[in-house]
């Protein structure tokens, strides 16, 4: 048997029932509850920090490149190759022009390796609460970040506390999260506990699912790992100038194995940066023709970042797998409706 | 097989002579214009090119065994009897793949000859040998990936045919135009490759350059049909003057930096392939080879300006480049896998390669012409021949492994001894 298919064979119990009864399983009923109201609570908090909700393009000529082996999909597009959104953060970028706060609730579709099938935070259509914010730092985006998240659990917990209950959450287990500033670690400080902790972790590359896991299961509350280095993430993540090959970036970590609810950064806006950033990342900066036009033509300054929609849901309602909080869920490499 | 003269007819003389000048190839270019920078186009698909004219000191070299062996020594009491060069372990890890002997199959990229038939006969024979096996860039956008019969498939197939377990590997480079059509991740994510990838036995080439034309990408010779096909994908220049058209692909810019980073960038992105970075033989490789060994490169091949199989101007085919034993020089003691490429065919080149710091070489032109020769066993029986030249030659040197080879080994006629020698320059 290939370690695909006993990845596959591993994840059968852990998949979703047919669509059908999916849909009307009481933890898909609960989780859309909890869902809903993540989503009222988000967009009332950003509404209350200036920012305007756009609704994001679902396909185009490129994509967020991304990472760590996921896909975009193609699209065939009057003869043209589109590409499905794996993340709208170039429009975001773009959208400073007119919208100098924004956000989206976006749809995102990324195919992920058939190994994260069994990793039970991987969905390959998913959403992500998208936020941009021009002449932001990344402090900025952190204190945003921070701000969301505390107000979305304190709202879940106020509208739907019963069905919290029900599925078995402890209002307790947010009673750190509610209570003070989330922790901020580095990447370098990370890198070290891992290695300290017996876990090998490269200091070049992304924090790896298994290390992300093992620091998520040691906190109390949601702590910030800042500074990926260079390498590690998509070519629109500013690098450091004071600390060159390391991005000021960060990811929010949820605490109680939860893992990586968030992802952002400082963004470049510099033209010449950009192609340079494009080229250490691999790309041809041909086919990002028109991000790069209106890079030149001049984008703002920013921050931002993305906070998955269904990763959120799952650590509110506490629930196993992130395909229990989908109402319609596509398991990496699983053919399913 | 670079042609050096003018190729396309002398026309009328006017009269004008002049003596010792290369009046044919000027008169060429007077009456044909740009076609005559390049080889003949009817030779595209059916001739390999790669210097000629280079004169490539490594050759110059002589291999010199001592008298007194002491390694020879340490054999003997090993095996306690007098070693012979059946004794000599040719197996070798070649960027992270075992192998059992000091050699691998180069890339052949997109042209007509490497991407079909023999392409698949070589990776049949490449299996069955165990070497590792790297699949040439551009094969992706100009073939296809998913179409049947695609040349990426169809050859990572046919080495998982014959390749046992625990040797051997595939490699697939990806150039500028194929990281449009992001041929790591389709490769990383097939099924086709699983096998390779959970058995350890996958890499991923960055290619910045080639000997055959240092500084340029990859060019064919298209027909009408073909150029129509790729137009959205490659820049197509029309340089011979009848319907056939040539196709650029971009070489890519680089400096440190970008190597640094693009490597990692591969590391994270695709945690269980090997990394392997190509050069050219530019006058700073060694310090990007030492670029790449630093960020997390598994092997860096260099590419002497005698290598390649595929299309190149005339002028870059003849003038273009270090030759790979300058390349060697200026890379010193290697601090990570350094593989060698260009005119290997034959034991006497390889080990003078290992001796100069590679770990292993590559068979581009001759792995071709081997099975155009024979496409059921000709690949093997130059692998094999090469493979017994250079027990032979590794035992005279009174040593009993590729990687026991030294500078010391070598002696260069008409240079400071142990040193490589001064280049002698080529010679049209």
């Amino acid at each position: 048997m290939s370690q695909i298919q006993t990845v596959l064979a591993q994840t059968q119990e852990w998949r979703p029932a047919p669509l059908a009864e999916h849909l009307c399983a009481p933890t898909t009923r609960a989780a859309m509850a909890v869902q809903q109201e993540a989503l009222q609570g988000a967009r009332d908090y950003l509404r209350g920090q200036g920012c305007a909700e756009l609704l994001s393009p679902l396909i185009g000529p490129v994509t967020d490149p991304g990472g760590r082996g996921a896909k975009a999909l193609d699209v065939d597009f009057y003869g043209h190759r589109y590409r499905m959104m794996t993340s709208a953060i170039l429009y975001k970028q773009a959208s400073l022009r007119g919208f100098e706060r924004l956000f989206y609730i976006a749809p995102n579709v990324r195919v992920e390796p058939v190994e994260t099938a069994g990793t039970g935070r991987h969905l390959v259509e998913f959403h992500q609460i998208d936020v941009e914010l021009a002449g932001a730092t990344r402090e900025n985006a952190m204190e945003v970040a921070q701000g969301l998240l505390k107000h979305v659990v304190a709202h879940v917990w106020e509208t739907v506390p019963d069905v919290l209950t029900g599925l078995g959450r402890d209002r307790m287990v947010f009673a750190d999260l509610l209570d003070g500033p989330f922790d901020q670690l580095s990447h370098g400080d990370v890198v070290g506990s891992l290695i300290d902790l017996g876990h090998p972790q490269s200091p070049d590359a992304e924090i790896d699912w298994e290390g992300e896991e093992l620091l998520s299961h040691k906190a109390h509350r949601p702590f910030f790992v800042t500074g990926y280095p260079k390498g590690s993430r998509g070519f629109y993540d500013r690098e450091d100038r004071d600390d060159p090959g390391t991005l000021c970036n960060f990811d929010l970590i949820a605490h109680g194995g939860f893992g990586e609810l968030v992802s952002g950064s400082e963004r470049e806006s510099d033209y010449a940066t950009i192609v340079t950033r494009m080229r250490e990342s691999g790309e041809n900066p041909a086919k990002y023709r028109w991000y790069l036009d209106t890079a030149r033509d001049g984008i703002p300054a920013s921050a931002g970042f993305g906070m998955g929609v269904e990763r959120l849901v799952r650590f509110l309602t506490g629930l196993d797998a992130l395909w229990q909080v989908s109402a319609y869920p596509k398991l990496p490499g699983v053919a399913t409706p | 097989m670079t042609v050096h003269n003018g190729h396309g007819g002398s026309g009328g003389h006017g009269g004008a002579r002049a003596a010792g000048f290369p009046e044919g190839q000027v008169r060429a270019r007077a009456r044909h214009g740009t076609r005559e920078v390049f080889p003949p186009a009817d030779a595209y698909g059916r001739e390999m090119f790669g210097a000629a004219a280079v004169v490539d000191d490594l050759d110059q070299a002589r291999l010199v065994p001592p008298v007194f062996m002491p390694q020879r020594l340490e054999k003997l009491i090993d095996l306690g009897r007098e070693p012979g060069h059946d004794d000599v372990d040719l197996a070798t890890v070649i960027g992270g793949f075992a192998s059992p002997v000091p050699v691998f199959l180069s890339a052949f990229g997109s042209t007509r000859l490497g991407s079909t038939e023999l392409g698949v006969a070589a990776s049949v024979q490449a299996g069955r040998l165990g070497i590792p096996m790297v699949i040439g860039e551009n094969v992706v956008p100009v073939h296809g990936y998913r179409a049947a019969g695609s040349p990426v498939l169809t050859r990572i197939d046919a080495y998982l045919s014959t390749v046992a377990d625990g040797v051997g590997g595939v490699v697939v480079q990806q150039s500028i135009e194929d990281a449009d059509s992001e041929v790591w991740n389709l490769v990383y994510s097939s099924p086709a490759s699983a096998p390779l990838l959970e058995s350890g036995r996958l890499a991923f080439e960055l290619k910045i350059g080639q000997g055959a034309k240092p500084g340029l990408g990859g060019m064919t010779v298209l027909d009408p049909a073909e150029s129509t096909r790729l137009a959205g994908r490659f820049a197509i220049h029309d340089v011979f003057g009848d319907d056939h058209t040539l196709r650029c692909a971009t070489p890519g810019t680089f400096t440190e930096e970008i190597v640094r980073q693009q490597v990692r960038f591969m590391r994270n992105n695709f945690p269980r392939a090997r990394i392997w970075v190509k050069l050219h033989p530019g006058r700073d490789v060694a310090e990007a080879a030492v670029t790449a060994w630093q960020a997390g490169a598994d092997a860096v091949t260099v590419d002497g300006a005698e290598g390649g199989t595929g299309w190149a101007p005339l002028a870059l085919l003849d003038h273009v480049g270090l030759p790979l034993a300058e390349c060697l020089r200026r890379i010193g003691r290697p601090e990570g896998c350094l593989l060698v490429t260009g005119r290997m065919w034959e034991g006497g080149r390889v080990v003078r390669g290992l001796a100069l710091g590679a770990t292993a070489a590559g068979l581009g032109r001759a792995a071709l012409l081997a099975v155009s020769e024979d496409p059921e066993s000709g690949l093997e029986r130059l692998v094999d021949s090469l493979a017994l030249e250079t027990r032979l030659l590794i035992s005279a040197l009174g040593k009993y492994r590729p990687d026991t080879l030294t500078a010391d080994d070598l002696w260069w006629p008409g240079a400071a001894h142990g040193a490589v020698g001064e280049r002698v320059g080529s010679v049209l």
